[in-house]
């Protein structure tokens, strides 16, 4: 089989991070990420299966890895060497090889996948995405599928998964829709958190776009105030408001929109008043400086882009009671909410380009200049070999 | 206990020794040269005269009769145009720090394509005023600018009135009664396209407080036609007044007013009392504020210049009061000076 | 003898135009055989004695009583005064009103009036700089009455201080300020720049409230203003403000109206040649005008904006009455036609015009997009008398670059209303309907302008209302050499050169169209037959 491996060798890695702080993309080019043919993987215990991927998305937290600027604290989550992709439209393998049903994979590696038991308290109650146990039990770590040497990932022929992490796609979805179902499942669980009061989304890539037509499919009936997202490029303006944005702006024009819609004055750069809820789905010290410009007193700032090392002033959130709260992947519940988004909002169309496994520089290039190059979600197709 | 100097200021001393021999040396030559002529006698000397015999005085040329043309011809007025843009400029800056108002009470004359030659009218605390006035002038009058100083004091000697009509362009009148030649050449002056300083005061103040206009300004204004621009001076008394050994360096007002026409048919000791008046209220802006001087003015009770009636200490009294309203109150407080203990 | 404006018809041998392209200019060629430029009268002889003329007026009022016996000891006496919005550029010191109300205060302190109050009339515009009052009035002015708390601008949201005059017979309410309503008199003191202000709205825009402003300040009112700068019953604008001065007059205070106006020598040297005529410009002024262009198009843009904003212009006073506010106004509007009037034959296709630098709202400012729409349509276009000099349905086209640049301390409430009204309409009744209330209502332009230096949180509204009826008139508006997404952001086109202009413009009034330009700097008030 052939897949795309990501392996230990820190002099490319090292290489990956100075190409990447260059050009984004870059580190596909000189890092540790190659296509290789190998051998199937061995089940780690038999009532796991084998899956044969259609799509599999690449995502932003991929593109950190493969240019070198993800954060250290993965390290010991990860296991090399990995097939990355987590976003994956796969066929069951049946025993004969033949390719059966349709699914998509819950990448989240909990206690059930790892054979601990009992489980941990958070899986206990279904929040697999809290699992206490993602280094553990009896195959290596990884928090996810497409982070673990064991199980595979989505960008390659074949890859393993246990039947609890498996999502049957209904047949009226076609694959580019059911590979966002799995990113569709992170915004899901972030719009949860949504009050119907003035929201901000900053970003409109996959996540942002995502996370505000989650609301809108689900929440809309709560909303109250407007919901204004910051979009840099003209086709994620045109989609944030077809999506339902009531204002899309840029980040510069961001302060001033959410000024005039809650009515605020202002003290220095600050806000006096604000949106009780700011979703950030970028993750940059920039972008979460700007949240909590703009975050209300006593609201909420939801971290949904993953962010690194950031630097913050946070003066403001001490004086103005303002919160800052991650939001990390999802539950099955998500995954059922999200093919209903996906379904509601047509979102197969945000899939922009697809490459074969071959191509993966082109790949990669691509998804690092989505914004800029029009694009949403940029996909690795294998239905061809 | 500066260590360090003593070698340098020790090996000074040989170096003097040496220049004070050569400056001998220089003497000597000298006397050579003089002795002889000495010996030698009339006419290398002047002649004894004979007894019975008187030489008759040759007119003075100094006071009111001092020969001042030349200091307005190309060489002296290039000559002047450095001094007064460099070193007045800079020592007025220093001393009297001079902040300017009521230029644009002169702007409309200033458009004109002719500038009309103009009287500025100042009151007189101070040397410094001069300096001022010359600081303070705007173009066009400044380059063209007279000054009348008086004759008993500025060209009392040939060195003292050259220097004067040269750096300041001075003019000497006398003080009391002007005479009919300084009168005729101010004229002359004026229609020639020269601006005067005159100060109708006709001195410093003694003792802080104004004096009385004499109608020098007026009386020229009235045969000339040319207006009178009256302007206040603030300050210039406590920097540098009448009796002060060295100058204390401090702040200073220059309040221009708008220029006053004799009247047709108007006196000039009627005049003269406009004028006295117009710089009496400017001194009321300079110190209070424009509203407050024209409501006086208007109700005739601003602040007369010449100070309070009576006499003795009161009079000092009211005077450190009435400075404290100007700029001289603003003084900075002097460095303290403690004692150098090394 | 200054010469009358007059009109050229462009042929072969006319040399290239004079235009404006904001901090810059350009010469653009005109076609030959279909262009007229239209050219200013040069400027009228000021006064000799203006101080003297000043006094004269007071002395010898129009319809009122001379000044000294309207004063008396006790009374309560108003001085309002026009904002900064006038004149452009501003003039060399002394100012206008400088001279009017120091000669106003002579005769008030004759008359041992104590309690005087000086008010800046900037109704809905921007508080003044110190810097700037102090230009208008001088410094003695300043230094006297502004310590005291007897200097100061009127604020329109002020509600403690605003009194209810009386209402129309429309329903148009006449709220001012209350200092001047209750005052035995109030003398107003005004620049005329251009025959729109002046006379009644003076004090009823000038100290009103947004309530009150807000009933003539409206699209429908000022697509109905069909002559700003022309006949008076042809303005629903002025219709309007003249029932409000009726019942000004009939109910509020007595008011003693001072007017100006100035010449048109607008810029100093070395920069006469903006006023002349191109084929007279002698080989000095063709030296400054390359080298000017050569080094602005290398200068920074912030310092091109000091320096043209710090120019004082030479104008000075042609006339000055005083008396009952009519009266006075007939006249003043008779002087400013002797300055700016021009006889034009007939309509064009396409009207071209140079934007400036600057416009009345943004002095010492950033000439942003939206002012750009209210010089060229609000502005230059109702430069007419009569009717419009472009045919209804005809083509503006304007030169200037149109950058995307806000002075956030002027026009912060321009900002919001750049990127969120007009990305939603530029239709001034459709922004009226669901916008306008939210700006002028908000509590961070209210705060700004009542005690910073913004307008007004609805000025914006104003600004592209005033060109309301030149937006419906237009069949098309192009910029020539704009940042072309801000052009297209205020509904207009976009294009590099005149040329390309012309060509986009003949889509909508063919190819043998006629064009006239409107020869500004310099006023002019085009009376078409």
């Amino acid at each position: 089989m052939s897949r795309l491996v990501f392996s230990r060798k820190p002099a490319k890695f090292a290489m990956a991070r100075i190409a990447g702080a260059i050009m984004p993309g870059a580190g596909a080019h000189v890092g540790p990420l190659a296509l290789q043919s190998d051998e199937s993987l061995p089940l780690p215990t038999p009532d796991w299966v084998r899956l044969r991927p259609r799509l599999s998305g690449i995502c932003g937290s991929d593109l950190s890895l493969i240019d070198g600027s993800a954060s250290a604290y993965f390290d010991p989550l990860v296991s090399y060497p990995f097939t990355p992709g987590h976003e994956v439209v796969a066929n069951v393998l049946g025993a004969d090889g033949k390719p059966g049903k349709r699914v998509v994979v819950v990448p989240v590696l909990s206690c059930v996948t790892r054979g601990v038991s009992p489980v941990c308290p958070a899986c206990a109650t279904g929040q697999i995405n809290l699992c206490e146990r993602v280094a553990f039990g009896h195959f290596e770590p990884g928090l996810q599928t497409g982070f673990c040497a064991d199980t595979g990932g989505g960008w390659s022929n074949e890859m393993l998964a246990h039947p609890s992490q498996l999502v049957h796609v209904p047949d009226d979805l076609t694959d580019e829709a059911a590979v966002l179902i799995e990113p569709t499942a992170c915004a899901v669980h972030a719009a949860a958190r949504y009050t119907g009061e003035q929201t901000v989304i900053i970003g409109a890539g996959t996540l942002g776009l995502l996370t505000l037509a989650s609301i809108t499919a689900t929440r809309d009936a709560q909303r109250k105030a407007p919901i204004i997202v910051t979009a840099r490029y003209a086709e994620q303006k045109r989609l944030a408001k077809e999506l339902g944005a009531d204002i899309v702006c840029t980040t510069d024009e961001l302060p001033r929109h959410v000024r005039s819609a809650s009515k605020s004055l202002v003290f220095g750069e600050q806000l006096t008043c604000g949106a009780p809820h700011v979703i950030d789905c970028v993750g940059s010290s920039d972008s979460l400086q700007q949240a909590l410009q703009v975050v209300a007193p006593g609201g909420e700032v939801q971290v949904v882009g993953m962010p690194s090392n950031v630097s913050l002033e946070l003066t403001s959130l001490w004086h103005r009671e303002t919160a800052i709260r991650g939001c990390y992947a999802y539950t099955h519940a998500d995954f059922t909410t999200a093919i209903d988004v996906v379904r509601r909002h047509d979102l197969g169309r945000l899939v922009s380009a697809t490459y074969s496994l071959k191509d993966y520089t082109d790949a990669i290039a691509h998804a690092a200049a989505s914004g800029r190059r029009g694009a949403v979600k940029i996909a690795f197709d294998m239905r061809g070999n | 206990m500066k260590l360090n100097n003593t070698p340098s200021k020790l090996s000074s001393v040989p170096q003097l020794r040496k220049v004070a021999k050569l400056g001998d040396a220089a003497g000597a030559a000298v006397q050579a040269v003089l002795k002889p002529a000495k010996a030698l006698g009339f006419p290398y000397r002047k002649p004894s005269v004979p007894k019975g015999q008187t030489v008759p005085e040759t007119p003075s040329k100094l006071g009111a009769d001092f020969e001042t043309d030349w200091a307005r011809k190309a060489p002296a007025k290039a000559v002047r145009a450095i001094v007064t843009n460099g070193p007045v400029r800079a020592v007025i800056k220093l001393l009297a720090n001079p902040e300017i108002n009521g230029l644009d009470r002169l702007a409309d004359l200033e458009r004109l394509d002719k500038t009309p030659a103009l009287i500025f009218a100042p009151n007189h605390h101070s040397h410094l005023d001069t300096g001022v006035m010359i600081v303070a002038v705007p173009e066009p009058w400044r380059s063209k600018l007279v000054v009348a100083a008086a004759a008993d004091y500025f060209f009392d000697t040939k060195v003292k009135g050259t220097l004067a009509a040269l750096t300041l362009n001075a003019f000497p009148i006398d003080r009391e009664v002007t005479g009919r030649k300084s009168s005729d050449e101010l004229r002359r002056l004026l229609d020639t396209g020269w601006s005067l300083v005159i100060y109708p005061e006709g001195g410093r103040s003694p003792d802080g407080w104004g004096q009385d206009f004499k109608g020098g300004a007026a009386y020229l204004a009235n045969r000339t036609g040319a207006p009178v621009v009256p302007v206040f001076i603030d300050g210039t008394g406590s920097i540098y007044g009448k009796g002060m050994k060295k100058p204390k360096p401090g702040k200073s007002k220059v309040v221009f007013g708008s220029p006053l026409y004799p009247i047709e048919g108007e006196s000039t000791r009627r005049f003269n009392a406009r004028i006295e008046a117009a710089v009496t209220a400017l001194g009321d802006e300079a110190l209070t504020d424009y509203w407050t001087s024209k409501q006086r003015a208007a109700a005739g009770t601003n602040p007369k210049l010449t100070g309070p009636e009576y006499n003795g200490w009161r009079r000092q009294w009211a005077l450190a009061e009435h400075r404290k309203l100007g700029k001289a109150g603003q003084r900075r407080r002097q460095k303290r000076r403690w004692p150098d203990l090394g | 003898m200054p010469r009358p404006g007059f009109v050229l018809e462009v042929d072969r041998s006319t040399p290239s135009i004079l235009f404006w392209r904001g901090e810059n200019f350009s010469l653009e060629k005109l076609p030959a055989g279909r262009s007229r430029v239209i050219y200013p009268p040069e400027p009228l002889d000021a006064i000799k004695d203006i101080d003297g003329a000043i006094r004269h007026a007071l002395l010898n009022p129009i319809d009122q009583d001379p000044l000294p016996a309207l004063l008396f000891p006790g009374m309560k006496l108003t001085i309002a005064f026009d904002d900064v919005s006038l004149p452009l550029p501003k003039m060399e010191r002394p100012d206008n009103r400088q001279r009017v109300i120091e000669a106003v205060l002579d005769l008030v302190a004759e008359a041992g009036v104590d309690d005087v109050h000086l008010i800046a009339a900037l109704g809905l515009h921007r508080r003044m700089h110190e810097y700037e009052l102090r230009h208008a009035l001088g410094d003695r002015i300043y230094d006297a009455f502004h310590s005291r708390g007897m200097l100061y601008q009127h604020d329109a949201e002020d509600h403690d201080n605003l009194a209810v005059i009386g209402t129309t017979d429309h329903g148009e309410v006449l709220e001012i300020n209350k200092r001047a309503a209750e005052s035995d008199l109030v003398i107003y003191v005004n620049i005329n720049s251009v025959s729109m202000d002046g006379g009644w709205k003076s004090i009823t825009t000038g100290l009103a409230s947004y309530r009150c402003l807000s009933f003539h300040h409206n699209p429908e009112t000022l697509e109905n203003t069909r002559s700003l700068m022309g006949h008076r019953h042809h303005s629903a604008l002025h219709t309007s403000v003249w029932r409000l001065g009726k019942v000004l007059k009939d109910h509020g205070p007595k008011i003693f109206q001072i007017e100006t106006t100035l010449n048109t020598d607008m810029f100093p040297k070395p920069f006469e040649f903006i006023n002349k005529r191109e084929w007279e410009w002698t080989a000095k002024d063709r030296a400054t005008f390359l080298g000017t262009t050569k080094a602005l198009n290398r200068t920074p843009i912030k310092l091109a904006r000091k320096i043209f904003h710090g120019m004082e212009g030479p104008h000075q006073m042609t006339s000055v009455q005083a008396g009952e506010t009519e009266a006075v106004h007939k006249l003043t509007l008779e002087h400013v036609y002797k300055q700016q009037l021009v006889e034009v034959q007939g309509q064009t296709d396409i009207l071209t015009m140079g934007i400036p630098f600057v416009s009345p709202y943004n002095p010492d400012g950033v000439m942003n997009p939206v002012l750009v729409m209210c010089m060229g349509l609000g502005y230059l276009f109702n430069m007419y008398r009569n009717k419009p000099l472009v045919r209804e349905g005809g083509v503006i086209i304007m030169t200037h670059p149109t950058y995307r640049d806000f002075n956030p301390v002027h026009h912060p409430s321009y900002i919001d209303f750049f990127e969120q009204v007009l990305t939603d309409t530029t239709s001034p009744a459709e922004m009226s309907r669901k916008w306008e209330k939210q700006y002028a209502e908000d509590e961070w332009y209210k705060h700004l302008y009542r005690t910073g230096n913004a307008y007004h949180g609805v000025h914006p509204f104003y600004a592209w209302y005033w060109g309301a009826h030149g937006l419906q008139h237009a069949g098309k508006v192009i910029i020539v050499g704009g940042d072309a997404p801000t052009v297209r952001r205020l509904g207009f086109t976009p294009a590099s050169t005149m040329d390309d202009a012309f060509e986009i413009a003949s889509d909508v009034v063919g190819r043998n169209a006629t064009i006239t330009h409107l020869h500004v700097p310099a006023l002019l008030v085009a009376d078409v037959q």
